[in-house]
């Protein structure tokens, strides 16, 4: 551990690779904060400047990258409602109401520390117990990983407590939606009615850029008070990203710590991710808060479980790329790639043969999660200028933000036309009281539950039974089973300690 | 307004229900099927929907509502929320055919129009420089490949590539 630490920060801290380093995080950090670019996107965008670099540097650099565009995302999600990277959706639950309420610097500083605390927390633990984590990450089979993501989905029965059944009914779209598409194991086109274009699926960003970013400014279009542009720029112009004090922060250290385990563990796992991390840690959050019924009104610990998580992914994926050679995700994928073009064997033997590849790694992680607050605290700060702009300009600016998003994912204008639709259906969403966030989640784990469940059916021989009864399986699915029923039973309780 | 929504979905999920069962090969013993788990899905939706239309229906019933009580189509039709839902999708649909640049520009004068800025010069000159710094950041700058449109909108997307420094 203390050699990893030593050999790590002394590559780090080179002056060269600091510079590298710091450019990486302010690049990462506005890549991340532009709707469209996803934190595997950032990396790729970044990855020409790598070629050039000594491998091991180039590691560092491209973690710098990584880290940084994932707390990126979190600025837009909070002053615009437009997650910058998926994994940055829960944030704008509680982030945006809070910036509504002109408290979005204090959200910001909440965001930033929260995103580094869990970078930090994953770092560690990939130092310490990479070995031992992609151990127990290899035990997650097809069931596990059906467990898991249904512990996700558990979560549906109490995200607006206030309507159950049109909570239910959002998520339940969301997942019919992630069966649009390509059957994941026997190849069947599913409700696409003979159009190309669905065969690929419903692609979950342009949906969710559709639902948070262009819905809100169809809000706001409705809201005659805002048109002038006025009513912010007050407040906004003199915006400043607040640290969060010592006690705000200790307030939050529970939900914090907590996403920030679950983060690093998730990010682990094959084909989950920093995005399923941050709705999970929400989900979970909203199941274990002494005030449940608070998250998504506007308050950190919305803030601060959504950006812990998703930082800690980025450590979580970096742990079975650098310890058994498979990446974790997209972005460590790319890195992957980059080393390989440099000649570097990747594989169970890299820890051991080249350990200065973890101790880079490690130490860019260290060095990025604290240049990164400053960074991105400046980075906050022009964005939130932005905020003062007239909403005449700003409306529409967003909208079209959100078309270069969902386009610049395959170059494909359908994508923009799925978040057009997706805007005006989530607009009616709202009206009607039905919970576009349950609708996400379901989008987001639908594909991750049906594929799993349908291997592990297969694998077992079709057995339920063999299924349900695998020692992970069955703990998670109990949890499951405790957190869909205890809503229910919630209320009985109550009565019966009442009486 | 939510009753006719409810229908509507539950109608849609009957239909989706018989569309999988009737596209997908049977079930083996080892292997689901691909319409299982929509199915389990839409089962699911089709009661839920239904309790929510019960719901709903024992609500008016306390209100002495009707259906369409909540629904004023005339105020609808004149909205400024309308107008806004038709420039957005006429923005998406539009982008294959003319290109990203004419679009956003169209865009930025109509939705601001939409949105109380009266100053048509101003409207126009602050739109045309949002389009071109929009365009250089992510056509340039990221090399995110942006729409070009068609003929000769594609010309003219072509041209300013072209002009780009990058």
């Amino acid at each position: 551990m203390f050699s990893t630490l030593f050999t790590g920060l002394k590559i780090v801290l080179t002056p060269s690779t600091f510079l590298l380093i710091t450019a990486g995080t302010i690049l990462g950090v506005i890549f991340g904060a532009m709707p469209g670019v996803s934190a595997s996107m950032a990396v790729a965008l970044a990855l020409p400047f790598a070629y050039a670099m000594n491998p091991v540097i180039a590691i560092a650099f491209l973690v710098a990258v990584y880290c940084a565009s994932i707390t990126g995302g979190g600025i837009t999600a909070i002053l615009f409602r437009i997650p910058g990277t998926p994994s940055s959706a829960p944030t704008t639950f509680d982030g945006y109401p809070m910036a509504q309420r002109g408290e979005a610097g204090k959200a910001l500083g909440f965001s930033l520390v929260a995103s580094a605390v869990g970078g930090l927390i994953a770092a560690f633990a990939m130092a310490l117990i990479s070995p031992q984590l992609s151990a127990v990450a290899l035990k997650f089979g097809p069931s596990e990983l059906f467990a898991v993501s249904f512990l996700g989905l558990s979560v549906l029965s109490c995200l607006d407590s206030g309507n159950i059944v049109k909570t239910l009914i959002s998520g339940l779209l969301g997942l019919f939606l992630a069966c649009v598409g390509m059957d994941p194991m026997l190849g069947i086109a599913r409700f696409t009615w003979g159009n190309s274009t669905l065969l690929s699926g419903i692609e979950m960003i342009p949906v969710m850029i559709g639902l948070f970013a262009v819905t809100e400014v169809l809000k706001q279009t409705v809201k005659q008070k805002k048109i002038d542009g006025a009513n912010e720029s007050d407040n906004t112009s003199k915006m400043k990203t607040v640290l969060p004090s010592f006690a705000e922060l200790w307030e939050t250290k529970i939900p914090m710590l907590r996403a920030s385990v679950l983060g690093t563990v998730v990010g682990i796992l094959p084909g989950a991710g920093a995005t399923i991390a941050s709705f999970l840690s929400y989900a979970i959050e909203k199941k274990v808060s002494k005030h449940p019924e608070k998250l998504g009104t506007g308050i950190p610990d919305g803030i601060v479980v959504s950006e812990a998580a998703n930082n800690a992914a980025t450590g979580g994926s970096m742990v079975p790329l650098l310890s058994l050679g498979i990446p974790g995700g997209n972005a460590a994928a790319i890195m992957m790639t980059a080393l390989v073009i440099k000649g570097v064997q990747i594989g169970p033997m890299l820890i051991k043969t080249q350990p200065e590849y973890l101790a880079s790694v490690f130490g860019s992680m260290l060095l990025t999660n604290i240049v990164m607050v400053i960074v991105a605290m400046g980075v906050a700060k022009v964005f939130a200028k932005i905020l003062a702009v007239p909403y005449s300009v700003l409306g529409p600016v967003i909208v079209m933000l959100a078309a270069i998003g969902a386009y610049a994912l395959n170059n494909n204008t359908g994508d923009v036309v799925l978040m057009a639709g997706a805007g005006i259906i989530g607009y009616m969403f709202v009206k009607l009281g039905y919970n576009s966030a349950a609708l996400v989640l379901g989008l987001v784990l639908g594909q991750m539950c049906e594929s799993n469940f349908r291997r592990a059916y297969t694998l077992t021989n079709g057995s339920l039974v063999q299924i349900f009864t695998k020692p992970i399986t069955a703990v998670i699915m109990t949890a499951c089973v405790i957190m869909l029923v205890y809503p229910f039973v919630k209320p009985f309780i109550s009565k019966k300690k009442e009486a | 307004m939510d009753i006719i929504f409810s229908v509507i979905l539950a109608v849609f999920c009957i239909y989706c229900f018989f569309l999988v069962g009737a596209e997908s090969p049977a079930a083996t013993p080892t292997e689901l099927g691909a319409a299982f788990w929509p199915r389990i899905i839409l089962v699911m939706m089709i009661f839920l929907l239904a309790v929510n239309i019960v719901n709903n229906l024992k609500a008016q019933k306390e209100n002495k509502s009707s259906i369409m009580g909540e629904l004023n189509l005339g105020e609808f039709l004149k909205s400024k929320l309308l107008v806004g839902i038709i420039l957005v999708a006429v923005m998406a649909l539009l982008m294959s055919t003319i290109g990203f640049m004419p679009d956003c520009l169209l865009f930025l004068i109509a939705y601001g129009f939409l949105l109380g800025e009266r100053r048509i010069p101003l409207l126009v000159i602050r739109s045309l420089a949002i389009t071109v710094v929009l365009y250089v950041i992510f056509q340039g700058a990221l090399d995110i490949m942006l729409a070009r449109g068609v003929g000769p909108f594609r010309e003219f997307a072509l041209f300013f590539e072209m002009l780009l420094p990058f």
